[in-house]
């Protein structure tokens, strides 16, 4: 179990090396073992933007996110999905406030990130060192 | 540096909106909006001291039963003062089935009360945290006039998909449903009688969108096509039945930047009103509608916005002259151009303030109901707007 464990937490790390900007790694968090490898942007995108709703195993997925002005968020939205805060913000609340998506739960700080994501079936958050 | 993984097996804990079940959530807003006009009124009786009738509070909540199983339904109140007195309604109440179709592609079903796939901001317009200001163009959107209800949602089913290849998305929607035409002034707008002594039936009401994004929607364009057709039944012997034919395509810009958000949508309005028309003869018109506005992120939390929007009731008559002379009321009610600027301040988490002015040339976007005199020949043709919302969501 610990040995499987350690060759996930490698396997990702170095996809995570390969993505990670300039000044500090930020790395998508899995609160759960993945077993259908890495994830590119698209499918992070996907996640994120609330329109693949379960993992390949039939998981559902659950989303968490920082607040929208916390600076780990601003950097995993611009470096690790490519896209501005505003236009997740845009996207989660035209499908919150129109019925047709369950955005993110918002969580206030790192440490809820990794308690709540660590606590919860198919949870997929981002953390940074 | 390490990516950290962990494995589940714990029960969550259940902050403020978590059901504490699923992915179940609720939320809502609880919006209070000020009004003043140097001349009509906007939103009540927004002359003089201004005025407070503009209030939008909307409760939700959704979840996924399972995976691919969405549910959702909102309540809301809003108050418009005469342009809309349907206190507490409800605004959509979805079950929505969607199956994936591998890669990023996807094709599903909604159906109950759902929003009606209009234009860009129509789905969300109800909070004014996805509007651009206080208000939405009244151009295309119709913010004061009985065509907003329904503008918004209607009852019935649509179809959807999307397919992403790389950084591009392609979507489509069609609706086929109920259209709400029989509340707040609906009927007497679309069939242009006052007071109209009947109902609104007939068959289905259509709207196909189709849409595609880059990069998320650094670019967008969006091409919305409503087709309606209603049966006039009058209940009245001195007013006969008829029908009324409209069908409106409208395309949709947006190029999102950085700092700078620019947005422009432009339609028309094709409408055939016969039988309750003068010597039951058809009466045709092409109204014009289109905005152009930019916004302005230009410190965090903050956003500055320009528009100007045009709504012309006919297209071959923009200045209103020759429809005024024809319907004798005077020409400022057959257009309405508006230049607005508004700034907006997220001032805390959760809070957001917004201001705008208006400095608008026409009559057309104005609610009969807020002022009466306007089918009797009076209202002021060039008058300002000032708009204030203050709003708090969980």
């Amino acid at each position: 179990m610990r040995r499987r464990r350690m060759r996930f937490c490698l396997t990702l790390a170095l996809w995570v090396a390969t993505l990670s900007a300039a000044d500090g790694p930020l790395a998508p968090y899995i609160g759960r073992k993945l077993s259908q490898g890495a994830l590119g942007h698209e499918q992070l995108r996907e996640i994120f933007f609330v329109r693949q709703s379960k993992w390949q195993d039939g998981t559902p997925i659950r989303v968490f996110v920082l607040p929208d002005s916390h600076p780990l968020h601003v950097r995993f939205a611009k470096e690790i999905l490519g896209v501005y805060p505003y236009q997740l913000r845009s996207a989660w609340d035209r499908m919150l406030f129109s019925g047709t998506g369950v955005p993110p739960t918002v969580v206030d700080s790192a440490e809820e990130m990794r308690r709540r994501v660590g606590a919860t079936q198919g949870a997929i958050g981002y953390l940074g060192e | 540096m390490a990516a950290i993984c962990l494995f589940s097996g714990l029960p969550p804990a259940a902050p403020a909106l978590d059901l504490g079940y699923g992915d179940w959530q609720l939320h809502g807003f609880l919006s209070q909006g000020y009004t003043y006009t140097s001349g009509n009124n906007f939103f009540g009786n927004s002359r003089g001291a201004g005025s407070l009738d503009f209030t939008e509070i909307g409760v939700n909540v959704l979840g996924h039963p399972w995976p691919n199983l969405l549910i959702a339904a909102q309540g809301l109140y809003r108050n418009a003062a005469g342009s809309d007195q349907e206190d507490f309604r409800l605004d959509y109440a979805n079950l929505d089935y969607r199956l994936p179709l591998g890669g990023a592609s996807y094709i599903g079903v909604r159906a109950g009360r759902v929003k009606n796939p209009f234009v860009l901001y129509n789905e969300g317009r109800d909070a004014v945290w996805n509007r651009p200001g206080v208000l939405l163009p009244t151009a295309i959107y119709f913010d004061a006039l009985a065509l907003r209800q329904p503008e918004i949602s209607s009852d019935g089913g649509l179809l959807y998909g999307r397919h992403a290849f790389g950084d591009h998305a392609l979507s489509a929607e069609f609706l086929v449903s109920e259209v709400q035409d029989n509340t707040g002034g609906a009927t007497e707008f679309l069939t242009g009688i006052p007071n109209a002594p009947g109902e609104l039936g007939g068959r289905p009401f259509f709207i196909g969108r189709a849409g595609y994004d880059w990069m998320e929607g650094r670019l967008r364009l969006v091409f919305t096509m409503v087709d309606l057709d209603r049966d006039f039944e009058s209940s009245s012997p001195f007013v006969p039945d008829g029908k009324i034919k409209l069908t409106a395509p409208l395309g949709s810009v947006q190029v999102n930047l950085e700092d700078w958000t620019f947005t422009g949508e432009y339609g028309q309005i094709f409408s055939e009103r016969s039988g309750f028309t003068a010597g039951g003869i058809p009466i045709e018109n092409t109204s014009e509608v289109y905005y152009v506005q930019a916004q302005y992120r230009f410190a965090p939390r903050w956003s500055a916005l320009l528009r100007y929007d045009a709504f012309f009731v006919n297209i071959d008559d923009r200045d209103g002259r020759d429809t005024a002379s024809l319907i004798g009321l005077p020409r400022h009610r057959f257009f309405a151009k508006d230049i607005t600027f508004g700034l907006r301040w997220e001032f805390a988490q959760n809070w957001l303030i917004a201001a705008e002015y208006h400095s608008v040339n026409g009559t057309a976007g104005l609610s009969t109901a807020d002022n009466p005199e306007l089918n009797l020949g009076g209202g002021d043709p060039h008058w300002d707007l000032f708009a204030l919302m203050l709003s708090f969501r969980f």
